[in-house]
């Protein structure tokens, strides 16, 4: 089977200013894959060029995601297309209920995929059903999105998403950045129970311990815009004990 | 400028009496305000002189097709190019007394009397009056009494004049509703409550992309009187939406909220005076705009409040939506309180959709239309969520979406 994503000699500018400088990556279906680096690596601008954010600026490479470009596709292209970013810090809309967003984010895809609109009974029963796993209630999900949500309902907020749209690639921005350990295993379980042979991940992060949680099949660590060292889960734990000094120079 | 040449031509109306010759002699020596007035610094109306005017004349009215969102239970009067289909008046509900007020001097000099002071169309529409319009309202009158304004002759200016009256303790529902394809609609309102008494209030200026809608309002709250109103201006060429309150008793209350949509070359005025001449009162005014292509906005509100008008409570906040890199909005909030111990907070913003928030949503896969769609509706919802009547909060909630759809998907 093709590979669910290839990242080939990618090169991507914030501004004028060069950030990403020549990624390769390949993950296969159903691969949980880490990128761990230090701040300033280009972590998140990859996150940004993965879903098509303006003003992130491919200027060199290729972005294929089951066998077609990205490249050319907008950010609810890609996202239709089955691509998906849990963000660092989820956006507050406020004036925007819950429930309409959500259902939206769902009917955009199954139109793409020429299915009806869901039932709207159908359609909060499912979302209960997930939410509950979540510890989200229904006060929150009555709410405006993410408006006065804590740091860490923000991040199950995503994850709840996530399991609603079902995408083919799951990126993880940070998901663990503000997260206390009680938090972090409920986002990590969440995860975990949408792992399958179909759904693969990318899950960035700068610490060790959400590799704990959501156990990678491979890591890569990002320095200075390029992938320096790829490796099992192993990986992560050896720069948990060195740090990242020395990395750029592996390259 | 010489009266012969102003627009419009007033040359057929004959000779008038009282509050009307007053307004006549006032309109012959003012006329339209030039750029060098303060209050019209944002809104220029120098395009109606250059227009060939006359107002309407007396042929019988034609039937006015009633807007799909209407309240189901609300009784409707309408004027067609101005002038009142007074069939309609028999279907007004007990409690609620109807007149003409063509020869009515006594009720023209109330009208005189509440209606913004210097303000062109209080001289021109009381002079020019096509329709004059009496409601005396006693008890609780709950079927929404609705006043829609159509009309089709673009040579014409249409100066409905409307006078509504509310008894000691009465209250009732009154929407305009105007949807006319004139030169000039000017509509002319005046809105006294006595102690007690409560009005809710909705106006929809949805008239045709052809028309100049000037319209002047006075009103007048007693003691613990309360006026909800709001104002949703959408259609027409130029707009301007001019509301004069004043608080002449304790406790009064008076809501006046409003939402600007405008695309194209459109411009959109609201702009308000509200005068808190009693303490112990309390106004609020919400007002959103959404501007795309090169349509303009402007919002001028003045919160007076006079020297012994101590524990006024009086807030008002701005907030323009701009779509496009041409549209313009402008603000002028204005605060002259003599009192000392009063609450008063007014607020301006002019902004644009939020790439971020965009992002977030187009991200899950909602395309880019519905995206800006969703937020605008967001952004417009809490200004909708202040209007206290249900009856009018759904007249108004499909101007907006029809607004939406009809081109915000860009």
């Amino acid at each position: 089977m093709a590979p669910l994503l290839e990242i080939k000699d990618l090169h991507a500018s914030v501004g004028d200013k060069p950030i990403l400088k020549g990624i390769n990556l390949t993950i296969n279906h159903g691969e949980i894959h880490a990128i761990m680096g230090p701040n300033g690596s280009g972590k998140s601008t990859m996150s940004y060029v993965l879903a098509g954010r303006e003003g992130y600026e491919v200027t060199g490479g290729d972005i294929v995601m089951n066998g077609e470009s990205l490249l050319e596709m907008e950010a609810d292209e890609r996202a239709r297309a089955g691509m998906f970013l849990a963000f660092q810090y989820p956006v507050e809309l406020p004036g925007v209920g819950g429930m309409g967003f959500l259902r939206a984010a769902v009917n955009a895809r199954r139109l793409e995929a020429g299915e009806a609109e869901i039932d709207q009974l159908e359609f909060v029963k499912m979302v209960r059903a997930k939410a509950a796993g979540l510890g989200i209630n229904d006060d929150m999900l009555k709410r405006a999105v993410n408006v006065g949500f804590s740091g860490g309902e923000k991040k199950r907020y995503e994850i709840l998403q996530m399991a609603l749209l079902e995408p083919a690639l799951s990126v993880l921005d940070e998901t663990d950045s503000g997260l206390d350990v009680d938090a972090l295993k409920i986002v990590s379980d969440g995860v975990n129970m949408l792992r399958d042979a179909q759904r693969s991940m990318l899950v960035i992060t700068h610490y060790q311990r959400l590799l704990n949680h959501i156990v990678p099949d491979f890591v890569h660590i990002l320095a200075d815009g390029k992938i320096r060292r790829s490796g099992g889960k192993e990986l992560a734990l050896e720069v948990e004990e060195s740090g990242y000094a020395g990395i750029d120079d592996a390259a | 400028m010489p009266g012969s040449m102003m627009q419009p031509d007033l040359g057929q109306i004959g000779a008038l009496q009282g509050a009307r010759a007053a307004a006549m002699a006032r309109w012959q020596s003012n006329g339209w305000p030039d750029h060098r007035a303060e209050a019209w610094r944002f809104t220029r109306l120098s395009a109606i002189d250059k227009m060939e005017l006359r107002p309407a004349g007396d042929a019988g009215p034609m039937a006015v097709s009633r807007p799909t969102s209407l309240p189901a239970n609300a009784v409707v009067l309408t004027f067609h190019n101005g002038i009142m289909d007074t069939a309609g008046l028999d279907a007004l509900p007990a409690g609620v007394t109807a007149s003409t007020l063509d020869g009515n001097e006594a009720s023209l000099d109330d009208l005189a009397g509440l209606v913004p002071v210097g303000h062109p169309v209080s001289n021109l529409s009381l002079a020019a009056m096509t329709g004059g319009l009496c409601l005396d309202i006693v008890g609780d009158i709950a079927a929404p009494i609705i006043l829609l304004f159509g009309g089709d002759d673009n040579a014409i200016s249409t100066h409905p004049v409307v006078l509504v009256k509310l008894a000691s303790g009465a209250s009732a529902v009154v929407g305009e509703w105007h949807q006319a394809a004139v030169g000039l609609s000017a509509p002319l309102v005046a809105i006294d409550l006595a102690a007690g008494a409560t009005l809710d209030y909705a106006k929809v200026q949805f008239d045709s992309r052809s028309t100049t809608h000037v319209a002047a309002t006075g009103l007048r709250l007693g003691t613990g009187a309360r006026f909800d109103g709001f104002q949703l201006s959408v259609g027409g060429k130029l707009a301007r939406l001019e509301t004069h309150v004043t608080l002449t008793g304790e406790d009064a209350d008076c809501t006046l909220s409003a939402i600007y949509l405008g695309r194209n070359s459109q411009h959109h005025d609201i702009t308000s005076n509200m005068a808190h001449n009693k303490g112990h009162c309390h106004s609020s005014q919400i007002i959103r705009g959404v501007l795309d292509d090169s349509a303009r906005g402007v919002f001028q509100g003045k919160v007076y409040v006079a020297p012994d008008a101590q524990k006024t409570d009086g807030n008002q906040m701005s907030r323009a939506l701009l779509l496009s890199r041409k549209a313009e909005a402008n603000t002028k909030p204005e605060l002259e309180i003599y009192a000392d111990d009063v609450l008063c907070a007014h607020g301006a913003t002019v902004g644009e959709l939020d790439e971020t928030q965009l992002f977030y949503l187009t991200s899950r896969g909602i395309r880019p239309e519905t995206a800006r769609a969703m937020l605008i509706d967001a952004f417009l919802q809490d200004a909708i969520d202040g209007i206290g009547n249900a009856d009018l909060a759904a007249m108004l909630r499909p101007v907006v979406d029809q607004w939406m759809t009809a081109g915000g998907n860009r």
